[in-house]
């Protein structure tokens, strides 16, 4: 049976419901396992809400994907911030029967995280994944809300306390995941940000096209049809009433006896007039004036988790790289990569006649490449294996040992033979992201000639630990 | 053999039976048309020799001046001309001006492309009213917006010749009195069919000959909404254009009205598109011969009265612009009955005689179109010779139908309050108002 825990502060009180308390010191040391969800007390509520940061930006699964409740005194508590915790508790209501109940109305999260095959003891250091695994616990739509309080303009409350770097870190890795298939988008709103500083406070102003001031202003245009004088209204006003200043009739019914056929505006500082007065907007954040189209646009979306996202969400983000690879070069499950190189190793020691590489291939900063290229990553990633097809043959046989991680046995090719290969390798890879990007994932590789005492596992390990 | 038989009927006539036979052409027509037009500008070319220093004298007032010219051009779906005419207004040698153009509610891109132009300068105001009002309410949307102290109004299928704006304005340094300019209008579009050659020669006739005649008798009772410069202060004592059809025609009364005096400048060359097809023709003519009665008959029969205001010149130009198109346009259908009385076996003949009575005073007119022009003309308008033939069977036959139907539909159903050429909601309140 799970139980809420209360988190402890300086500020806060230590008893709360009867319900046990602990500091966030010391956190790591409880049973994550029999933690129903945090329980904050937002009496300060800038307190309660560093505490929930501290949470959230844990990298323990079981830690930071726990629900958080608030204890609340009043409704002053900004929007987004009450909204950042999985529910909220009145204190005024606030008893053990009611806990309680939240305890089982949280379960399904609970659960969830505990499928995790890494959930108390992984380190989830990437902030995307982090982000997808928050979303996908929850399994709730992610509703951006309007705020004045970021520079964005919109939050996703759940999301905020992840991150560290506020604003455009949380647009940005939505983005990603969403050009990744891993989250689905549905449209919100559509909205300028200033392509200086992000800001989503811009003001939109009309100005004089001839000298771009803003202190201008405007006229209808009224065609009396009797005499057919047209000029701007403020020439037929007179004692309230609107008389025509060529015939001196009085005007009655728009349409009937006249009518308004365009507005006209007039500059103020130059006496310029035109009709389309020209747009253009200043940012309250970094003041920098500019044209709309020269602005940034984005699309607010709520986002839900995709198929490809929880899958993502519950073995890591690489897979993206692992699944594209499969589709191109047809990986070998790593069982049939064991007993296709234990078949080769009785064949090389019956025949003697050949020989026959392993070849171990690490990318070490795979996962960089998920920000650095946001959508582009899907594209880059099927070069990678564009190249991959192209210096493997047929042939040769290849495994992911995991999402970075590639063994591969290069039939009928000797240890020189395969450094020739993984030179050709590396250079391909270097070339495709020198015209990229100023950025190259590193590669560890090792090549060991198939003998029939090779031991892949061993092999693996000692590779692994020289290259870290 | 049938020009023999010609030749022998008239050789048989007296003088008498001649005058007769053909009283239209040699009491009315030749009289009015040939002999006084003749005689005109028989004064009117060495007069304008005479006068050169005082144009020198004018030009150089104007430069000394330079004034700020307003170009407003009026239009709806004008779009596609207006690129050709704002580069037509940059070659002109008068550089102080400002283009304003008025869209009348397009429906086409013309405000993609005006917008455009104005951005890139060839435009100094582009004013697009949403809502149709009609061209009187588009020309006034421009003056109300126009700072010039000469407003020039041109159409928009319209180009000037490089000295046009100049000297469309040196009758107002050479004549205080001078209220308005009729500038001389010549087709553009000569080459394009039968009908537009036909219209040339006509425009030669009735515009560059007939205006230059009737401004020197001092009884111009038009400026064409094509090309026209008007002072400013009088435009505003105005409050600009009535509605129209015929816009034209009755702003140049009311200035004649003011006590101001019209000319036509026949040296001020503005080159206008007309309709390739005789069917367009046909039903431009009806809405411009509908205005004759809606304006000079109806709205400005206070000139033909003896009132305050009476002005003999005023009177003459409205009553001679009655009499020889309202009047004459009856003679000619009472001729024809007359003929088929009096010896319908001859028809033929007089036709015939008619023909070549006619064919022969269009020659003489166009000989004195050119010598009153030369200077202006352009080699493919000498080669109009060609089409002069047709002139009386065009303007004797085709255009007096027409006129005649105009005629009969304006004073029986007052048509032109149901042209479409105006908004219906306009017409309807210029019927309603009887204006």
């Amino acid at each position: 049976m799970r139980k809420p825990y209360f988190i402890q502060s300086d500020n806060s009180a230590v008893d709360c419901y009867g319900v046990e308390s602990v500091r966030l010191a010391d956190i790591e040391s409880i049973a994550f396992n029999k933690v129903a969800y945090w329980l904050i007390d937002m009496r300060i509520w800038q307190d309660g809400w560093e505490q929930l940061c501290q949470i959230r930006r844990h990298l323990t699964p079981a830690i930071y994907l726990r629900p958080v409740l608030f204890i609340i005194d009043s409704d002053s508590i900004a929007q987004e911030i009450v909204t950042a915790s999985d529910g909220n508790l009145h204190r005024s209501v606030c008893d053990e029967r009611l806990l309680e109940d939240w305890v089982s109305r949280v379960e399904p999260i609970n659960q969830w995280i505990e499928h995790l095959n890494n959930a108390n003891s992984g380190t989830d250091t990437n902030i995307a994944f982090k982000t997808l695994r928050l979303i996908a616990s929850r399994n709730i739509e992610l509703e951006p809300v309007t705020t004045i309080r970021r520079n964005s303009g919109y939050v996703y409350p759940l999301l905020e306390p992840l991150f560290n770097k506020r604003d455009t870190g949380v647009l940005e890795t939505l983005d990603f995941l969403e050009s990744q298939h891993l989250l689905n988008g549905r449209f919100i709103s559509r909205a300028h940000f200033c392509s200086h500083c992000a800001s989503a406070f811009l003001n939109f102003k009309e100005t004089c096209p001839q000298c771009a001031s803003d202190d201008i202003s405007s006229d209808e245009l009224i065609h009396h049809f009797k005499c057919a004088y047209t000029a701007e209204i403020s020439q037929f006003r007179k004692a309230g009433r609107l008389v025509c200043p060529k015939c001196e009739r009085e005007l009655k019914h728009i349409g009937v006896d006249y009518d308004k056929p365009s507005i006209i505006y007039n500059c103020n500082e130059c006496s310029y007039r035109f009709q389309d007065p020209k747009i253009t907007t200043l940012c309250y954040n970094c003041g920098r004036q500019a044209e709309p189209e020269n602005q940034q646009v984005r699309t607010i979306q709520a986002f839900t988790i995709s198929a490809i996202g929880k899958n993502a969400a519950d073995y890591g983000l690489d897979t993206l790289f692992t699944n594209i690879l499969d589709n191109e070069l047809n990986l070998f499950s790593e069982k049939a990569f064991n007993d296709f190189l234990k078949i080769e190793k009785s064949r090389i020691e019956r025949y003697k006649l050949s020989k026959s590489s392993l070849l171990i291939i690490r990318f070490n900063d795979l996962d960089k490449l998920y920000i650095k290229l946001g959508s582009k990553a899907r594209e880059v990633f099927y070069e990678l294996s564009i190249i991959f097809k192209n210096i493997l043959r047929y042939s040769d046989v290849i495994t992911a040992k995991n999402e970075t991680i590639f063994c591969v046995v290069l039939t009928e090719t000797d240890c020189e033979q395969a450094k020739t290969a993984i030179t050709r390798l590396q250079e391909k890879i270097q070339e495709l992201f020198k015209s990229n990007l100023d950025f190259t994932p590193t590669m560890t590789t090792l090549v060991k000639e198939v003998t029939p005492e090779l031991e892949l596992e061993q092999i693996l390990e000692e590779f692994l630990n020289d290259a870290d | 053999m049938l020009i023999e038989d010609v030749l022998e009927f008239l050789a048989g006539l007296s003088t008498t039976q001649l005058i007769a036979y053909f009283w239209p052409f040699f009491l009315l027509d030749m009289t009015r048309y040939l002999f006084l037009d003749f005689i005109i500008i028989l004064i009117y070319i060495p007069k304008r020799i005479f006068e050169h220093a005082r144009y020198k004298q004018a030009r150089l007032n104007l430069y000394r001046e330079r004034p700020l010219v307003s170009v407003i051009v009026p239009g709806k779906n004008e779009g596609k001309h207006i690129p050709r005419l704002a580069e037509s207004l940059k070659e002109q040698y008068y550089k102080n001006y400002e283009l304003i153009i008025v869209d009348d509610g397009s429906d086409d891109d013309t405000a993609v492309i005006c917008r455009k132009l104005e951005q890139q300068g060839k435009i100094d105001l582009f004013i697009r009213n949403e809502i149709r009002g009609g061209k009187a309410s588009a020309a006034n949307t421009a003056f109300n917006f126009s700072k010039g102290k000469y407003i020039v109004h041109i159409d928009a299928d319209s180009h000037l010749k490089m000295d046009t704006i100049e000297t469309i304005l040196l009758p107002f340094y050479m004549d205080d009195s001078i209220g308005a300019v009729g500038g001389d209008v010549r087709v553009a579009n000569t080459e394009k069919s039968f009908a537009t050659r036909l219209q040339a020669i006509e425009y030669f006739k009735s515009i560059s000959t007939g205006r230059t005649i009737s401004s020197e008798l001092g009884i111009l009772r038009i400026i064409a909404g094509a090309h026209g410069a008007f002072r400013r202060d009088i435009l505003e004592r105005l409050h600009g254009w009535d509605v129209g059809p015929g816009l034209d025609g009755d702003i140049t009364l009311k200035i004649r009205k003011l006590g101001f005096r019209v000319v036509h400048e026949p040296m001020a060359v503005c080159y206008t598109n007309v309709p390739e097809t005789f069917r367009r023709v046909a039903k431009q003519r009806f809405r411009w011969d509908r205005s004759m009665i809606r304006f000079r008959v109806r709205k400005h029969r206070d000139i033909l009265l003896p009132s305050a205001g009476f002005s003999l010149t005023n009177f003459i130009a409205s009553a001679e612009n009655i009499f020889f198109n309202l009047v004459l346009d009856v003679k000619w259908w009472f001729y024809v009955v007359q003929m088929m009385f009096v010896n319908p076996a001859l028809l033929g003949y007089i036709f015939i005689i008619n023909y070549v009575l006619y064919l022969l005073a269009n020659i003489v007119e166009f000989i004195m179109a050119c010598a009153l022009l030369h200077s202006s003309l352009r080699a493919k308008d000498y080669a109009l010779v060609l089409f002069l033939p047709l002139i009386p069977v065009y303007t004797g036959i085709f255009l007096r139908i027409v006129r005649t139907y105009a005629y009969l539909m304006e004073f029986v159903h007052g048509a032109s309050y149901y042209d479409k050429w105006n908004p219906w909601k306009v017409s309807r309140v210029a019927k309603e108002e009887k204006l």
